[in-house]
């Protein structure tokens, strides 16, 4: 073990890595600009769902457009290895502000990318190939600690077979759910949606999707079976960009994956961009190593190990929860669990205080129709809208107002059925790590992960 | 189940001639075993399977045999009705405002049928807005009758048209036929209020031939070639448009807001339906309801049923991996205690319903937001469809 720690390995796979990370999400931001939903998601409503415990982040208005310039502008610099310490650090700050705005837009994939942020604000990833070595020859080295970059390799791995995981339950393999009823909606693709309307087609990707999910870390690190699981990468992630919703998720895995590649794979690709650059040979081949200091290493290590650790233990911690995980959701952010609802509800919340005031909520007056949808089926969403309308109407001159929800949700193709106790006055409940007692049972056990 | 097998079996090989390899079979093989073996445990009905996952066939029966003929039988009405207006104005006697009055009833009748169509142009024209907004606004009506120069076309001005406002003018004004008539024949603002009558039914008619041109020419091609599930496909759309007004139109409108259930419970009994005619509230609700089921089945105008929400559910296999229930059974099944609770109620005046026996109307809310539930998260749920319009109940 501490030989393995003492180890070193060629720079270049984590150059490219930077490179890539920051010029895709550059791409990311340009296109999230361009198609306005800075405007629609972060500043045209005027309620927001923060993180338990992120109260703090707060929506910056029109100062959100500085927000995503910053984070582009870090984003390239990022990509360069220009000032990287620094614009890393930014590049994590402001990406990882973003995405804890608001719930609503809450992603499985954005979560990963400040996972990797994170990581990479400590990895020596300007070391090489970097506008940074290029003017400080002192930090250029063609050689860095190998842990550093199989962190990465490692942390993709786990999302990769937690997803796997996750898919390990009744619905996804005995019922093929919710593919069945997603792939069907699609048997208009041209050539093959056809294949859609056949029921064992849904069962096949369930579980092609499995396996695949399960192997593909280990595929893509051994050496063997690397060039063949890459592909599968590609026609995987380019198929489910064809049939879902799920914007730039495939490129960034199949960009991300190329970290499994050799350092003869990279440094091929290096010397190809250097044809253009024209950049001088000890600048591309530096026979120094990077080291970190003894005591920042071994700081470092504990570090990551800790890190490493959390993530592991983060997708279980659901078990400490009574209650079906996909109906409550206690414990289901933040655990690589992809695409494995349809899940859809209706809210009505009534507000009413002693003195005999009473009125239905207009949801569409707080939120947008994204906000509704997502509040409408999730327990800890519910509860803070109810917070939000018992805060207005307290303004509005209700006396204590009490805060109560017609709720209807339905899970997976089952039928719907009431999510919240239509009883508890939700103005008196309060956010916490503890079990929602007003969450009624589904009834229905999803055995499996 | 030898039947399942056998399909899936014969599905699989017309394909594995075309896409798969060899190799692939024996893996393929086992998938497939173990899927019959799954589906083995879920059937449990005998009988063919309803594999017809086919959006286009759904399209070309709603538009053909549905929203088209409907707009047919309901422009024949409307022609007359507009007839009847002219010849009102024309010689406003007993005998032209009873014959007016008898055609406003059934064309209204017949306008249960089609608002349920909120999709593709009617959806464009906002013909509801134009036909069904009540109650009327007496004020504003009495208003634009002087200054005689109203802007039909505005918002603001939806509750001094169509039907409502045509009940207030032929049915409200007087305690009876005479006292009616003589707003238009002595009173000193007679021809304006004649000319009103005019305005309206002239309105009515302009905005719905719009729509019903479209469809009978290039709507209809539109409508049927869109037959994709995105936001702006047809099935979308009309999801939309049939949940949206079966929750709006039919549950607030009809029932949730006269009886208090919705706003601040504030009973509101001058808020229902053809209040000033009073005896044919009920029929209205009734006809409403009738053609949301009617549409749920895919039920023609001669009563023979064709692709639909329901046979489309049933070819998706929605059932309830518990309970093994067909969602299409348990919507017709809703539809049906909600049709019982209608025919319950012991009157056609659900004004005075309101006032004395308001339980029997929020029993038949309470049905109507069961349906609603089941159409709006269940069905849209189970055809992956996402709920695009906002839920304000202040129109």
């Amino acid at each position: 073990m501490r030989n393995y720690f003492l180890k070193s390995t060629h720079a270049a796979p984590l150059a490219i890595f930077r490179l890539a990370l920051g010029l895709i999400l550059f791409i990311s931001i340009v296109r999230f600009w361009s198609r306005g939903w800075i405007y629609e998601l972060y500043i045209k409503p005027t309620h927001f769902f923060p993180f338990y415990g992120f109260d703090f982040i707060k929506p910056l208005g029109n100062y959100t457009y500085l927000l995503f310039a910053l984070c582009g502008i870090s984003a390239l610099c990022t990509a360069a290895g220009f000032l990287y310490r620094f614009t890393s650090i930014l590049l994590f700050l402001s990406f990882t502000y973003i995405e804890l705005i608001d719930k609503s837009t809450y992603l499985n994939h954005y979560y990963f990318i400040s996972v990797v942020l994170l990581m990479m604000v400590f990895l020596p990833a300007n070391r090489y190939f970097s506008v940074d070595a290029y003017r400080n020859k002192k930090i250029l080295a063609g050689q860095i600690p190998k842990w550093t970059l199989d962190s990465l390799k490692l942390i993709i791995l786990i999302l990769y077979f937690y997803a796997g995981l996750a898919k390990l339950n009744s619905d996804w393999i005995l019922h093929a759910l919710p593919l069945k009823i997603w792939l069907p909606a699609k048997n208009d693709t041209p050539i093959i949606g056809f294949l859609f309307n056949y029921p064992w087609i849904s069962y096949m990707f369930s579980w092609f999707g499995c396996v695949y999910d399960l192997l593909i870390g280990f595929l893509l690190w051994n050496k063997r079976t690397r060039a063949f699981a890459y592909s599968t990468v590609v026609i995987f992630h380019g198929l489910t960009a064809i049939l879902f919703p799920i914007g730039m998720f495939p490129y960034i895995m199949i960009v991300t994956a190329l970290i499994f590649f050799s350092a003869e794979y990279h440094l091929n690709l290096i010397n190809k961009l250097n044809i253009i650059m024209t950049l001088p040979d000890c600048f591309i081949d530096p026979k120094a190593i990077s080291y970190y200091k003894k005591s920042v290493d071994t700081l470092l290590i504990c570090c990551f190990v800790v890190f490493f650790t959390i993530q592991m233990l983060m997708p279980f911690r659901y078990m400490l929860y009574p209650g079906e995980l996909f109906w409550t959701e206690e414990g289901y952010r933040f655990s690589w669990r992809v695409m494995l609802m349809e899940k859809a509800g209706y809210a009505q919340f009534t507000v009413k205080d002693g003195t005999g005031k009473r009125e239905i909520v207009n949801n569409t007056e707080f939120l947008t129709p994204l906000q509704e949808k997502m509040m409408s089926a999730q327990p800890d969403m519910i509860l803070q809208f109810a917070h939000i309308i018992r805060d207005h109407y307290t303004r509005l001159g209700f006396i204590d107002p009490q805060v109560y929800i017609d709720s209807y949700v339905a899970l997976n193709g089952r039928r719907g059925k009431v999510l919240v106790n239509p009883q508890t006055d939700l103005a008196k409940e309060h956010e916490s790590f503890e079990p929602k007692t007003w969450i009624l049972p589904l009834n229905d056990e999803i055995k499996g992960f | 189940m030898y039947w399942i097998r056998t399909s899936i079996l014969v599905q699989f090989y017309g394909l594995s001639t075309v896409h798969m390899s060899v190799k692939n079979l024996g893996l393929i093989l086992g998938f497939l075993v173990v899927i019959a073996a799954c589906s083995k445990n879920q059937k449990s009905e005998p009988g063919p399977v309803e594999h017809s996952i086919d959006r286009q066939a759904m399209l070309i029966n709603y538009a053909d045999n549905i929203v088209v003929p409907s707009y047919t039988a309901f422009k024949g009405n409307l022609d007359f009705m507009v007839k009847k207006g002219d010849a009102f104005n024309a010689n406003p006697t007993k005998i032209t405002l009873t014959e007016f009055r008898e055609a406003w009833v059934n064309t209204y009748i017949s306008w249960q049928k089609v608002e349920l169509f909120e999709f593709g142009s009617a959806d464009k024209f906002v013909l509801r807005s134009y036909f069904n907004v009540y109650p009327a606004n007496e004020a504003l009506i009495n208003a634009n009758i002087l200054a005689a120069n109203a802007n039909f076309d505005l918002p603001s001005t939806y509750t001094s048209q169509g039907f409502p406002a045509l009940d207030y003018l032929i049915n409200g004004l007087g305690a009876n036929d005479e006292a009616i008539l003589s707003y238009y024949t002595t009173a000193p603002d007679a021809t304006k209020r004649l000319a009103y009558i005019k305005k309206i039914t002239a309105q009515m008619n302009t905005v719905f031939n719009q729509v019903y041109t479209e469809w009978k020419s290039n709507q209809r091609d539109t409508f049927v070639s869109k037959v994709g599930m995105d936001a702006s496909s047809s099935t979308s759309t009309m999801v939309n448009g049939f949940v949206r007004n079966y929750e709006r139109s039919i549950r607030s409108g009809k029932f949730g807001i006269p009886s208090g259930t919705m706003f601040n419970g504030t009973v509101s009994p001058e808020k229902v339906e053809a209040f000033y005619k009073k005896d044919i509230s009920l029929t209205l609700a009734k006809t409403a309801h009738q053609a949301a089921t009617d549409f749920f089945n895919g039920k023609n105008n001669v009563g023979i049923e064709g692709p639909s929400f329901k046979t489309y559910l049933n070819a998706l296999s929605a059932t309830d991996s518990k309970t093994k229930g067909s969602l299409s059974l348990a919507i017709t099944d809703q539809f049906a205690l909600t049709e019982q609770k209608l025919n319950v109620l012991p009157t056609e005046n659900l004004n005075e319903l309101v006032k004395t026996q308001n339980e029997l109307m929020i029993n038949v809310y309470s049905e109507l937001q069961k349906t609603v539930r089941l159409i709006k998260v269940d069905m849209t749920s189970a055809m992956s469809i996402t709920i695009t319009y906002t839920d304000n109940d202040g129109d």
